[in-house]
């Protein structure tokens, strides 16, 4: 049995009366790279975003390398209109850690919607990643009493460019960029907190066939070279069906199936998801 | 260009900056209309460059810049004013609660060192609002500031809403040249570091900034109470300036004034600031003067002009810079040499580029 790096037990979130997420349970293993898929609008990206707490969940729990990084129960205005399961499973005091603090514990992601930093040259957005790991404090960094940690940060920038091939493009806005070296650019910012856990948020949309392909090897060599774990939504099916080692389906904010690709292809379940199913006759 | 190079060049600039400010106090005589510009808008400029630091390179739009300065410039004057002189300037006090005098530079900077604690104080609470809703929160702890410093009971301390003079105040422009190359200097140096680039990252993108680690409370503040410490002390600047002092002038027109320089001189340019600080001081104290006072030409009588129109016509300038020239005039750019040398090229034809 492998290492467990990311729990995630019982989440619901609960936006007023609409249940976005319905007590999601999954478990990421050390050295995997796992895919949550699912048709649009179910719950995916704020399975995300309750991970790396941009979204407080309503009820439930997230731990990482065994660390509870997010623990929450229904509680005021929410206690009546709780409408999920487990409501008291979790009793203790809540644990809803910023999404700086976690990404400093070793969880990165990228955006559906690229957030690139817009003014900036593509070294630069990189860069400013790497202002996580600093030892300097705001006056040494202004007198320039760092130079040494400044020096490190610039050369594993350039370093972590040349890897992800977005050298030659350093000094241009990251806006200027095509759309699929943005998405690149993105997972290189992330890499550059040096994360154990990147979390690829449809990494391949609006990418042809052929650009979808070469991100798949990419995510593969990335997640060799740096010693990643790998947790995606996507929705190229080939994408996801060629480097995942497992997968995750939800649908209405329910998880409706988990296990290989070759398992999920032909989970009825999920095709009944994906195709819609035939009122009379049903799930064949 | 290298960066060295590109520094020598900077520095070898501005030593020539002060030899022509120094010549020009020569020449053109201490208290020529020249010179007065010169010294307040060296002030305006460290004020201006405070306010960008915030407003233009962390994106957080405040609006209690007067208020800092309002505390800044009372801190220096009320430590500052020499004992003997206490009992005639706190007449209604019986000589004040205070008797003892430091010297002007350590008046200078507790000037800011009060100004970033009351800003570190004041930012607990707004700076967990955003945009519009921080501005109207700033400028209402502006005002409550200088109500506070008005306040009766507090005479023997700020002399009330009577004057304070006779502290300690420069004669030569060159002192406050300096103490701005000084104060814009750190400030460049902050934003050019890796904390500037966290600043810049939360103006862009707060959760993106947020996902990379950048703790967005935290660096709010801290950009917050730096950019206050220099509001403070170029209210100890201004007040030296002006030889006497009142909170009354502090009010949030004042802080209008400085936000029109800074987008007047471009959101997140440093130089752009600079620059509009000096524009726009030499317009308001001299070339648009003659806008406030009855105008004849003949015998015929200028209509419109009178006092207070100089403000109408202010108003007007930063309706049209905000409706057709948002950027400013550097927009997010900076002046430097390569920039010129950039702007050369193109303007005067491909020769330069060749040669």
């Amino acid at each position: 049995m492998s290492e467990n790096v990311l729990h995630v037990e019982n989440i619901t979130m609960q936006f007023g009366g609409v249940v976005a997420i319905n007590n999601l349970s999954m478990e990421i293993n050390k050295g995997e790279i796992v895919a949550l898929i699912g048709p649009n609008g179910a719950g995916k990206t704020t399975a995300f975003n309750c991970i790396t707490g941009v979204y407080e969940p309503t009820n439930g729990l997230v731990s990482f390398n065994g660390e509870v990084i997010v623990r929450n129960h229904p509680s005021g205005k929410m206690k009546k209109l709780y409408a999920g399961e487990n409501a008291d499973k979790y009793p203790e005091k809540p644990v809803s850690l910023t999404p700086d603090r976690i990404t400093h514990l070793g969880i990165a992601r990228t955006f559906q919607n690229i957030r690139l930093f817009k003014s900036q040259t593509v070294f630069d957005n990189v860069l400013i990643a790497k202002h996580l790991r600093r030892t300097s404090n705001v006056f040494t960094a202004t007198f320039r009493l760092n130079m040494k940690e400044e020096k490190r940060m610039r050369a594993e920038t350039l370093e972590l460019l040349k890897i992800v091939g977005l050298e030659g493009v350093k000094d241009e806005l990251a806006t200027s960029l095509p759309y699929g070296q943005q998405r690149r650019l993105e997972i290189a910012r992330a890499l550059a907190t040096q994360p154990t856990l990147l979390l690829l948020d449809e990494p391949a949309a609006g990418m042809n066939p052929q650009e979808t392909e070469e991100l798949g090897e990419f995510i593969k060599e990335i997640k060799d070279r740096f010693n990643l774990t790998v947790f995606l939504i996507e929705h190229h099916m080939n994408l996801v069906m060629g480097i995942s080692d497992r997968i995750y389906v939800i649908d209405f904010g329910k998880q409706i199936a988990e296990g290989t690709p070759a398992e999920i292809q032909d989970n009825p379940a999920v095709i009944a998801a994906y195709l819609g199913v035939d009122e009379e006759e049903g799930v064949q | 260009m290298k960066k060295s190079t590109k520094n020598f060049i900077n520095l070898v600039l501005l030593a020539l900056l002060f030899v022509a400010v120094w010549l020009i106090e020569r020449f053109a005589g201490a208290s020529s209309m020249l010179v007065t510009v010169l010294k307040k808008g060296a002030i305006y400029a460290v004020i201006a460059v405070s306010m960008n630091l915030l407003n233009g390179f962390t994106g957080l739009f405040s609006l209690g810049q007067a208020g800092f300065m309002l505390v800044g410039a009372y801190t220096y004057a009320v430590l500052t004013i020499p004992v003997a002189k206490r009992v005639a300037v706190y007449q209604m006090y019986a000589g004040g609660a205070i008797h003892f005098q430091l010297p002007w530079i350590v008046g200078i900077l507790l000037a800011g060192v009060m100004a970033a604690l009351l800003a570190a104080l004041i930012g607990l609470p707004v700076l967990r609002l955003k945009s519009d809703y921080l501005a109207i929160a700033t400028l209402g702890f502006a005002e409550i500031i200088r109500a506070i410093i008005q306040y009766e009971k507090l005479g023997p301390i700020t002399n009330g809403s009577l004057l304070l003079k006779t502290y300690p105040t420069f004669s030569s422009v060159l002192f406050p040249f300096a103490a701005a190359a000084i104060c814009i200097g750190i400030i460049v140096l902050l934003i050019n570091s890796t904390y500037g680039r966290a600043f810049k990252a939360i103006r862009d993108d707060e959760i993106a900034a947020e996902a990379m680690g950048i703790n967005l409370f935290r660096h709010k503040q801290m950009a917050f109470v730096i950019s206050s410490f220099f509001a403070g002390v170029g209210g100890a600047l201004l007040a030296m300036y002006q030889g006497t002092l009142q909170a009354n002038a502090f009010k949030s027109a004042m802080t209008y004034e400085i936000l029109l320089i800074v987008v007047i001189g471009g959101m997140g340019s440093v130089t752009g600031s600079v620059l509009a600080s000096f524009l726009f001081i030499t317009a308001s104290e001299w070339w648009l003067r003659f806008l406030d006072s009855e105008q004849f030409i003949g015998s015929f009588q200028v209509p419109l002009l009178r006092s207070g129109f100089r403000m109408v016509v202010f108003s007007i300038v930063i309706m049209v810079v905000v409706l057709f020239f948002r950027k400013g005039i550097m927009g997010d750019r900076e002046f430097d040499i390569e920039g010129i040398a950039k702007w050369c090229r193109r303007r005067f034809g491909k020769g330069g580029a060749k040669a």
